[in-house]
């Protein structure tokens, strides 16, 4: 009897049973509403005196761009950025969600949040969702113990390394990083390295394009360069497309008054 | 009925049972749009192959020069598309030595759709556009789906951004959706068909991933062809 | 069609060989350094032997996504436990709250772990809890996909009660055998000497010497 109850218990952790019905679903041939992706290439560096994140703007839905100049360096503590790649809902929620209980901890403790406090928060929360939240992370910051990169992937294994890339350039990212990188790097020559190895993403590989945002944290300061680069001009077109008044028939007209006069009356409080 | 059951399965449900993937197409992007004119012909492609989130070339052209008065874009699958464009020069060869004269434009026409539902139950992947100048010397401009149905047309948008291409080309060149007086139409010059195309393939470039590097365009008039570049972004 | 993201959406895996063995004065521990995600190398400088306490470590094969959610919990657990006795914690306590983890999420989760460490009690100890969440002490074991290709190696030179330096290199020699002939095995060979008086940790680099071919590396122990 009580062994019948026992197996009755609900399993510990979240329940995926709709998305194994999705799944189903999607095997059987079912279009599932296409969803904002940042296909895309973030990085991040440890140099001399702090971090660099860098990132590309472009948001696609299928062969879409549905975004050219859209911010993935996200905020998330005075001193801690993320840029973020998959599904934009998902990266989106999920800085914002940790931003704010990162600041709760930063009242609580009255000290400065550090990242790996960042990254446990992340990991934590993605590995809960098993993978379903698809955000690929590259976490920066500087803390009490200096400059920290975590790359976090989407089922919650994150890796703390000195550079990393993430999304779909993440490879052509990678190669820049794998032959120029050094400990000890001056400002100036991580964010040239930065800035080189993000556009081999952004005109290489078809998910990443449009311009490039960097940030740059040291001990103290944030320098968030948004569209720090504009890698990509927009070609000038020869003709003029304005049209001439009344190009569009109007097929009926009804204008309505929109001043409204009202009576105020006060009302006494009611005191008990 | 065995004693198993499998009957009672339709064949793609028996479990354990697995079909070998087979998938002998491959979507390598580009767009072409082509645009008719009294006395000439426009036909412009981007020169960007690629396959998922990969570039394989930025310089390949999708515009085939099939006789001095005849030119095809073809994009979609770029395999098929060599196919296609292999087999119908030989055709075209083979009529030239047979009747002594070069192919019109409208035989081309013709013969490219027979090609295409030669194949109806294995179809080129492909999206074709042909741009000429038919025995009057007007411009002509022919459409295909990918299993031979073909359209005469004054102009036509056609490739990945195919979608986004084509009502600009609505609006601009046929005046559709604009209440405009006849005087107040513009006329359609081999200049202004050459700026339309290249905005459109300029604003096109912006929003699909598949399209972009340059663009080449054909102008074929009855003097010749004239060849001209567009340089889109690289991104 | 959509492209999909192929490696960005499979799951990262540490596809790999780790290894623990015991020698006279506590144990020590190997592993390679490489985390892949499908075809790609997502970290080459991985390090897979995880502190859970001072004296305590653990190797992780498996999802590392499920291998170091399980290893934070349990290092959290421990270190709670020893707060509140005032004591090391045991070796067997250690393993024993991973093969409850591993045994009653084994349908969910893909986790093979060593845990190795040192204690007064039993001195230097390896337990083994592989994919069902099995715990078994051993006193030389391997794991992770590179294991298969060194069966025949470790069971040829191990010996009980080797020397530290011995089982150093027996150690460094059957890792890098797994590295070369294990694809999803590679990098640098990490390895820990936990003793009473804590862990001492070497990398050998995959060059003639085992030194590193570069000469500004740093060395970035340390991971999560």
């Amino acid at each position: 009897m009580d062994l019948d109850n026992a197996r009755e218990l609900p399993r510990a952790g979240f329940n995926f049973d709709n998305c194994k019905r999705n799944a189903t679903l999607l095997n059987r041939g079912f279009k599932p509403p296409i969803t904002t992706k940042t296909g895309t290439t973030i990085v991040g560096i440890i140099y001399k005196d702090g971090v660099i994140l860098g990132a590309d703007t472009r948001a696609t839905e299928g062969p879409i761009v549905s975004d050219k100049n859209c911010a993935k360096i996200h905020y998330l503590a005075k001193n801690i950025y993320c840029c973020g790649a998959g599904t934009a809902a998902d990266t989106e929620m999920t800085t914002d969600l940790i931003s704010s209980q990162l600041e709760l901890h930063r009242l609580q403790t009255d000290r400065e949040v550090r990242v790996v406090a960042a990254n446990t928060m992340l990991k934590q929360m993605l590995f809960r969702y098993q993978g379903h939240i698809s955000a690929a992370l590259v976490l920066g910051g500087v803390d009490k113990t200096g400059p920290h990169i975590y790359s976090i992937h989407p089922h919650g294994s994150s890796d703390k390394l000195p550079y990393a890339t993430m999304g779909s350039g993440s490879l052509a990212a990678m190669t820049v990083f794998e032959s120029r990188w050094k400990p000890d790097l001056s400002e100036e020559e991580g964010k040239k390295l930065v800035r080189d190895a993000d556009p081999t993403g952004v005109f290489n590989d078809l998910g990443s394009g449009s311009n490039i945002d960097l940030c740059v944290i040291r001990k103290g300061s944030v320098e968030y360069l948004r569209n720090y680069e504009l890698a990509n001009k927009k070609g000038k077109r020869q003709l003029d497309y304005r049209f001439k008044t009344g190009t569009s028939t109007v097929l009926h007209t009804n204008i309505k008054d929109l001043l409204v006069t009202e009576r105020v009356q006060a009302v006494p409080m009611e005191i008990s | 009925m065995s004693r198993l059951g499998f009957e009672q399965f339709p064949d793609y449900q028996v479990p354990g049972m697995k079909h070998p993937d087979f998938s002998p197409y491959e979507s390598n992007g580009g767009s072409i749009v082509a645009i008719a004119g009294d006395d000439f012909a426009v036909i412009a492609a981007d020169t960007r192959l690629s396959s998922g989130y990969n570039i394989h070339s930025r310089t390949q052209s999708k515009l085939f020069k099939l006789s001095p008065q005849t030119v095809l874009g073809s994009a979609g699958c770029w395999a098929d598309t060599l196919s296609l464009t292999g087999s119908i020069k030989v055709r075209m060869q083979s009529y030239e030595h047979t009747h002594l004269r070069t192919m019109t434009t409208e035989a081309v026409a013709q013969m490219l759709s027979i090609a295409m539902y030669n194949r109806r139950f294995f179809p080129y992947y492909v999206s074709n556009i042909l741009a000429g100048i038919d025995n009057e010397g007007k411009g002509v401009v022919y459409s295909y789906d990918p299993i031979g149905h073909c359209e005469k047309a004054t102009y036509r948008a056609g490739g990945t951004a195919g979608t986004l291409l084509q009502p600009v080309l609505d609006n601009q060149i046929g005046h559709k959706n604009m209440n405009l007086e006849d005087a107040d139409k513009i006329k359609l010059t081999k200049e202004r068909a050459v700026s339309v195309a290249s905005d459109t393939f300029i604003s096109a470039a912006e929003r699909d991933i598949y399209t972009g590097d340059s663009v080449l365009i054909n102008i074929i008039t009855k003097d010749g062809i004239e060849v001209r570049t567009l340089t889109l972004r690289q991104d | 069609m959509q492209p999909d993201f192929d490696f960005t959406d499979t799951p990262v895996s540490t596809g790999t060989t780790i290894m623990a063995v015991e020698f006279d004065g506590g144990v020590v521990i190997g592993a390679d350094s490489r985390t892949s995600s499908g075809a790609y190398v997502a970290n080459r400088v991985t390090d897979k032997l995880t502190r859970i306490t001072d004296k305590v470590y653990c190797c992780r094969s498996g999802s590392a996504a499920d291998t170091q959610a399980i290893a934070d919990i349990v290092a959290y657990s421990l270190n709670y436990h020893e707060n509140q006795t005032n004591k090391d914690a045991l070796v067997f306590e250690a393993a024993s709250e991973f093969r409850n983890y591993c045994y009653s999420y084994r349908e969910s989760l893909l986790a093979g772990i060593i845990v190795a460490g040192w204690d007064e009690q039993r001195g230097g100890q390896v337990y083994s809890i592989p994919l069902g969440g099995m715990l078994t002490r051993e006193s030389c074991t391997i794991g992770g996909s590179g294991s298969s290709f060194i069966y025949g190696f470790v069971r040829e030179h191990y010996r009980p009660n080797m020397a530290l330096e011995d089982c150093v290199t027996f150690v460094k020699k059957a890792v890098q055998h797994a590295i070369y002939h294990d694809g999803s095995s590679g990098g640098v060979v990490r390895i820990g000497i936990i003793t009473k008086d804590g862990i001492e940790r070497r990398i050998f680099y995959n060059t003639e010497s085992g030194a590193s071919a570069v000469s500004s590396t740093p060395s970035f122990i340390s991971s999560e």
